[in-house]
């Protein structure tokens, strides 16, 4: 295949959406097309930080207050663990 | 099939149902909102609101396959409204994320990227690569054709590329 045909390719190329023949294609083609080569490469390394990107936590403080705005905006909700000792509210002491 | 079991009994007004499907849906609603909006507050606020919606729109609900798109359709649409709210007290969104492996230098410039983007590019990369969804179940959030979310996809990575730049070439 031509290169003009595999550079539209690069964003298939880029997200794993090609089969593997074709994978290949394109990186044959792209030992001798320096241009072609630093956009497959960039793009993919973008694709893939994006993709391992483990994401915010969600942490259980986040879901006891989640559950917490949830009952004082009146909906029957019932946890499936009680809230952990430190994030339950505590009178003051009375000294 | 646990979401069948709980939308049913939603919609018989069963008092656990609620906590079955925060229990299934909570932490990808969490995740998704505070990618949208940048801070644990407003996602915490923004996921409370969504199951509150779900709750009130009980008696629409089906267990025909179609409740993630439409409950990640909520949380999209509460996103925006805070969004705007943001741009109108011109808060700046605070992009930290907590978790020692996320404080790296390359993603926290990652996310700064992501969220200088436009929205219009920054969500497709939000739902397919983010949250790993398929083309057709992220265009069906937008209700905007596949090719059309593709489309969108490709140049928002090309974009966020762009925006990286050397930051990427730094990293070994």
């Amino acid at each position: 295949m031509k290169n003009d045909l595999l550079k539209k390719l690069v964003d298939l190329y880029a997200g794993h959406e090609l089969p593997s023949e074709l994978e290949q294609e394109m990186e044959v083609a792209a030992v001798t097309d320096f241009a072609m080569k630093a956009d497959m490469v960039s793009l993919r390394e973008t694709v893939d930080t994006l993709q391992s990107d483990p994401g915010p936590e969600f942490t259980e403080e986040s879901y006891q207050r989640i559950l917490m705005k949830l009952y004082a905006r009146g909906a029957a909700i019932q946890p499936k663990a009680p809230a952990p000792a430190h994030l339950q509210y505590h009178l003051p002491i009375q000294g | 099939m646990a979401e069948k079991r709980w939308l049913t009994a939603l919609s018989e007004g069963d008092p656990n149902a609620l906590g079955g499907i925060y229990e299934l849906y909570g932490e990808r609603i969490f995740r998704y909102t505070f990618r949208m909006l940048g801070n644990r507050t407003d996602a915490e606020d923004a996921t409370a609101e969504t199951f509150l919606r779900v709750v009130r729109r009980s008696a629409e609900l089906r267990a025909d396959g179609a409740f993630r798109t439409w409950l990640f359709r909520i949380a999209r649409n509460l996103c925006i409204d805070k969004l705007r709210q943001h741009k109108l007290m011109e808060l700046p969104p605070d992009a930290q994320y907590s978790g020692a492996e996320e404080r790296t230098t390359l993603r926290v410039t990652v996310h700064q990227a992501l969220n200088d983007l436009p929205l219009e590019y920054r969500e497709p990369l939000i739902y397919c690569d983010l949250e790993e969804m398929s083309a057709k179940e992220a265009a069906d959030i937008l209700k905007i054709s596949v090719p059309a979310l593709k489309s969108r996809l490709y140049r928002g990575r090309r974009a966020l590329r762009d925006k990286l730049g050397s930051a990427m070439e730094r990293t070994p």
